[in-house]
């Protein structure tokens, strides 16, 4: 090992003399006899947080990560942080009392600040946080299941980015406030316990925080996901400087009343007796709008305005969405083609 | 490509000087550069596939409504992807190309075998993915889980090694690769980008679409090996469904690793066209040589119906070589019978070789019209020596109803014989039914070491849960008694409601109970056959059961469970006898290998009632025995003490041949 002349090696290389020296100074600490150095400098920065919980299946523990020299955490946001202060124990076995200081539920995310004046902790600088793409070996740091007890690190899995998607690409597949995008892993991340971890690549860059829990509501599976850090950046310094407003108590906009239904643009569906009938069009109103485009019964509807329909509910959800003024993009296959049409949607619903 | 072979290059090079950090660090950076490549260059063979329409669930499982994936296989747009993605029966299919085109689609064909769908849409110059060859598949190599349902950009990546070959009798690889709705249909890659197989579920014990859905993301992964896909291409973009070859004959004994003897010719199948004969040993099918029955499952797995292969055999002396065409489907097999009750062993008589004594004669039975009488002793059926009940089962499970056989027996020491008409096994449970008298034990001064007797309450630790049983504390030890497995429903073991009922019926028909409780109050998961299973075997092994007579019982959701245990472990169970149930999966065809019977009560009342009505149907369509009690008016309530008795019947008459 002495002799690596490799550049990003010989960088770390004091943080690891000093690393060492604190493993040998104190028989208590867990040195973290790690494969890579990546690991190694990571471990530090990452803490275990206990709280609320504890009840009807609920865990009260998960996982957070340093992202400031005077001890601030973030973490996901969860019911563990309801409490009036939590527990964090940090890597060393250091423990700490610590209060939330500001949390954004659309990003799943809490910054808690440990109750101590001490401004020297390891911590990740989120400006140098990285974005990777699909194949991208990951390292996931967890405390997950609370495999780790007393003052062990957390666990510490590999894989690799499957994708990095919208989970609401798929509409309805998954109930959760976040809006943005997630990498998605291959690696079994998302545990109980486990939100407030995070992922690195290989050579321990920082990649995102992991999310809760979620089951994609569609295909009844469990998603490995972390949120990447580049969406909570901003989020993150602006609860630290005390300049944040939670989105929850921005003005919300106006929750639709506009109620459009097939018929209003000239549409007679087949009855929806099915769980999930087929999109057919039953009838076409003469000279309606729908008439005009050139609609005709039989017709399957396959997309409204980019959404697939999947059935003649969906259809109808999807609609109910609309407000006047806008364009009704409509795809439907005909025999084996699929025609393309666009409706402007009409100033009033009929009642 | 070019790149990735100077990558590769690199890659060698590096794993030549281990132990140097530097080296190390280019290592895993190389390989994680092959992943990504790996991915792109199969890129434009992926597609996205959406689904509109269908069933919500198929075999008690959510279906996903989500995109799934597919690949390429031909220029002008035949599409591959796992049958689950078409479970639901989808009333139309869209598949988006990587280029963005979105083109609706047509399903052409399954392969019910490997679990295939093959799909065609209206495009032209696409790239078809290039299959591995079979012989460059090792146990190790990385692979990549492809998917195309997260974004129609990129391929999302799952990265894994080859678990194990030759997997589900030949039909597919196993990987370590995160494999689940997300990708299946999608391909699982080699590291230079060419396609080992197409991603499906699999068990290796369920037989539906989406068997196997259960282990997604677990680290056991299946994918049907592309290049058996295109060997069959042709057949499949004809429109021509596949299905598994099957010949038509059962082993003799049931020891998988024993020798491929041939129990039975199934009658008209193509294994009973070829000529073979029961006690044909097979020793070669193609140019696969076989020793055991399992070797003969290998050779099967990867053909279809409509296959010919070729086969030789020994018979007494002779080698004999034969042609055999598969078929899909096999004419039902249905339990002869004959008609009478066995004299049961007890360790008293030691059990009987010496034939079996007829403890009683059916009315109007092939055996009363051939005139059969009570204690004659049967020694020999179709000229081979009967030494015990299970032997007479065995000699008749190769025979046919319809069949006309000739019977041995001694009637008061003289040796007589008789020809008789098969026929099959009632579909009733008898009216009248003699009981078999136990002297009874006392059991006043009972050791701490005495099995437990009444009822009683064993925990099983290695499976964190217990079971009740009853035992009638009279019990003797030197005779055989059935034993009822009694699954409770959701939400409510009925303890007190079964001890009641059943007390009297467990004295009268010499049956014991256990009653296993289901980890969970709301309901049954299907993973806890394992306990039930062990539960039956610790019991088993404590007190003198027959196994011919242990029956799997249930009332509602424990029913449903009763069933799919039934199904599940037919070497455990005889049969099962059902309230207000329903069989959610399809039931594998009945075979000589188990005897199993059924009996279901409903309610005319209960909301049920036509689903139980329609699956007593399907099953006795399948030719399996089915009693079915219908009690008038009754809504949905545990069967009445009448109804429990009939029960009790039934229960006491599976040993029946």
């Amino acid at each position: 090992m002495n002799t690596v002349q490799n550049h990003s090696w010989r960088c770390r290389r004091n943080w690891l003399v000093v690393l060492a020296a604190l493993a040998a100074a104190g028989p208590t600490t867990h040195a973290a006899r790690a494969a890579s150095p990546a690991i190694e400098s990571t471990l530090p920065r990452i803490v275990k947080i206990f709280g609320a919980g504890g009840i009807r299946n609920l865990y009260s523990y998960s996982t957070g990560f340093l992202v400031s020299a005077e001890g601030h955490v973030a973490t996901v946001w969860s019911h563990v942080l309801d409490a009036d202060s939590v527990a964090v124990v940090l890597n060393d076995g250091r423990r700490f009392e610590a209060t939330v200081l500001g949390a954004e539920p659309q990003l799943d995310l809490a910054v808690i600040k440990l109750q101590t004046e001490a401004k020297d902790f390891p911590f990740f600088d989120l400006k140098q946080a990285v974005e990777v793409g699909p194949g991208t070996r990951i390292l996931g740091f967890s405390n997950m299941f609370k495999v780790a007890t007393g003052d062990e690190p957390v666990s510490v899995l590999h894989g690799v980015v499957a994708a990095r998607t919208k989970l609401t690409t798929r509409r309805g597949a998954f109930e959760t406030a976040y809006q943005g995008s997630v990498y998605v892993v291959d690696a079994i991340t998302n545990n109980p316990g486990a939100g407030g971890g995070i992922l690195t690549t290989r050579t321990g860059q920082l990649v995102g925080m992991i999310g809760k829990e979620l089951q994609n509501a569609q295909s009844n599976t469990w998603i490995n996901y972390a949120i990447p850090i580049d969406e909570l950046r901003e989020t993150v310094g602006e609860i630290i400087s005390g300049r944040f407003k939670r989105s929850d108590d921005k003005p919300q906009p106006e929750s639709m009343v506009a109620n459009y239904r097939p018929l209003d643009f000239g549409l007679v569906m087949v009855p929806d007796v099915l769980f999930r009938t087929p999109a057919f069009i039953d009838s076409v109103v003469r000279s309606s709008d729908a008439h005009k485009a050139g609609l005709q019964a039989n017709d399957l509807v396959m997309f409204a305005n980019d959404e697939l329909v999947q059935s003649c509910r969906s259809l109808k959800k999807e609609l109910g969405r609309l407000e006047a003024g806008d364009t009704l993009r409509l795809i439907v296959r005909r025999d084996n083609q699929l025609v393309s049409v666009e409706l402007q949607v009409p100033r009033k619903p009929k009642p | 490509m070019r790149g990735m072979c100077v990558a590769l290059g690199v890659l060698v090079a590096c794993l030549c000087c281990p132990g140097s950090a530097t080296a190390q660090q280019d290592l895993d950076a190389l390989l994680e550069q092959s992943f990504k490549q790996a991915a792109a260059l199969l890129n434009p063979s992926i597609v996205q596939i959406q689904t509109v329409g269908g069933l919500d669930r198929v075999a008690g499982v959510v279906t996903g409504t989500g995109p799934t994936t597919g690949v390429v296989v031909s220029e002008d747009g035949f599409i591959v992807s796992s049958a689950f993605n078409f479970a639901a029966k989808p009333a139309s299919i869209l598949v988006n190309l990587p280029d963005g085109r979105r083109l609706p689609a047509r399903l052409v064909a399954n392969d019910h075998a490997a679990k295939i769908t093959l799909l065609k849409i209206e495009a032209d110059n696409l790239l078809p993915a290039k299959p591995a060859p079979r012989d460059a598949f090792r146990v190790g190599q990385w692979s990549l889980a492809l998917g195309r349902t997260y974004t129609n950009a990129f391929p999302s990546v799952s990265v894994g090694i080859i678990s194990a070959l030759d997997r589900a009798w030949g039909r597919a690889v196993q990987t370590d690769a995160k494999v689940s709705p997300v990708n299946y249909g999608g391909p699982l890659a080699t590291i230079d980008g060419k396609v080992f197989g197409i991603l499906v579920p699999l068990s290796p014990r369920g037989q539906t679409e989406t068997a196997g859905v259960e282990w997604y993301d677990s680290g056991i992964g299946f994918a049907i090996p592309l290049v058996d896909v295109y060997r069959v291409l042709d057949r499949l973009k004809q429109g021509e469904n596949l299905k598994p070859g099957l010949m038509g004959i059962n082993f003799e004994g049931r020891d998988q690793f024993g020798p491929a003897t041939i129990g039975m010719v199934r009658p008209a199948s193509p294994a009973a066209e070829a000529g073979l004969k029961k006690g044909d040993r097979i020793t070669m099918i193609d140019n696969a040589p076989i020793e055991r029955k399992s070797h003969v499952r290998y050779a099967l797995g990867r053909k279809y119906a409509g296959d010919m292969i070729r086969l030789k055999a020994r018979r007494n002396d002779q080698e004999i070589s034969v042609q055999v065409t598969l078929t899909d489907k096999l004419l039902d097999y249905q339990v002869p019978y004959l008609g009478l009750l066995p004299e049961r062993a007890d360790k008293v008589q030691d059990s009987a070789t010496d034939g079996v004594v007829v403890r009683y004669v059916f009315p109007q039975s092939p055996a009363a019209q051939a005139g059969l009488m009570k204690r004659d002793r049967i020694t020999a059926i179709a000229g081979k020596p009967v030494t015990d009940s299970a032997s007479l089962m065995r000699a008749l499970g190769g025979m046919a109803p319809d069949d006309k056989v000739s019977l041995s027996f001694t009637r008061q020491d003289k040796v007589q014989s008789l020809e008789l008409t098969l026929g099959a096994l009632p579909d009733t449970i008898p009216g009248e039914l003699p009981t078999v008298s136990i002297p009874p034990v006392e059991r006043a001064d009972a050791k701490a070491a005495d099995p437990q007797v009444g009822r009683f309450t064993v925990e099983l630790p290695a499976h964190q849960h217990s079971y009740w049983a009853y035992v009638p504390p009279d019990y003797n030890p030197d005779f055989q008694y059935g034993l009822m497995v009694w699954l409770h429903p959701t939400g409510d073991t009925m303890e007190a409601a079964i001890m009641r009922l059943w007390k009297s019926v467990c004295a009268r028909r010499n049956l014991m109970i256990i009653a296993p409780k289901a980890g969970n109050p709301r309901g049954w998961n299907p993973a806890e056959s394992v306990f039930v299973k062990a539960a039956v075997e610790d019991f088993v092994e404590q007190y003198p059961i027959d196994r011919s007579r242990v029956f799997v019982h249930g009332y509602a959701t424990g029913g449903v469970f009763a069933l799919s245990l039934l199904f599940k472990e037919r070497e455990l169970f005889a049969g099962a006898a059902v309230a207000s149930a329903t069989l959610r999966t399809p039931p594998p065809p009945n075979t000589p290998d188990y005897r199993i019977q059924l009996h279901f009560n409903s309610g005319s009342a209960d909301a049920d009632h036509a689903r139980v009505a329609r699956t007593v149907e399907g099953l006795r369509k399948m030719k399996y025995p089915v009693s079915f009690a219908i009690a008038k008016d009754r809504s949905k309530k545990y069967p009445s003490q009448e109804d429990v008795r009939e029960i009790g019947r039934w229960a006491d008459s599976l040993d029946r041949i």
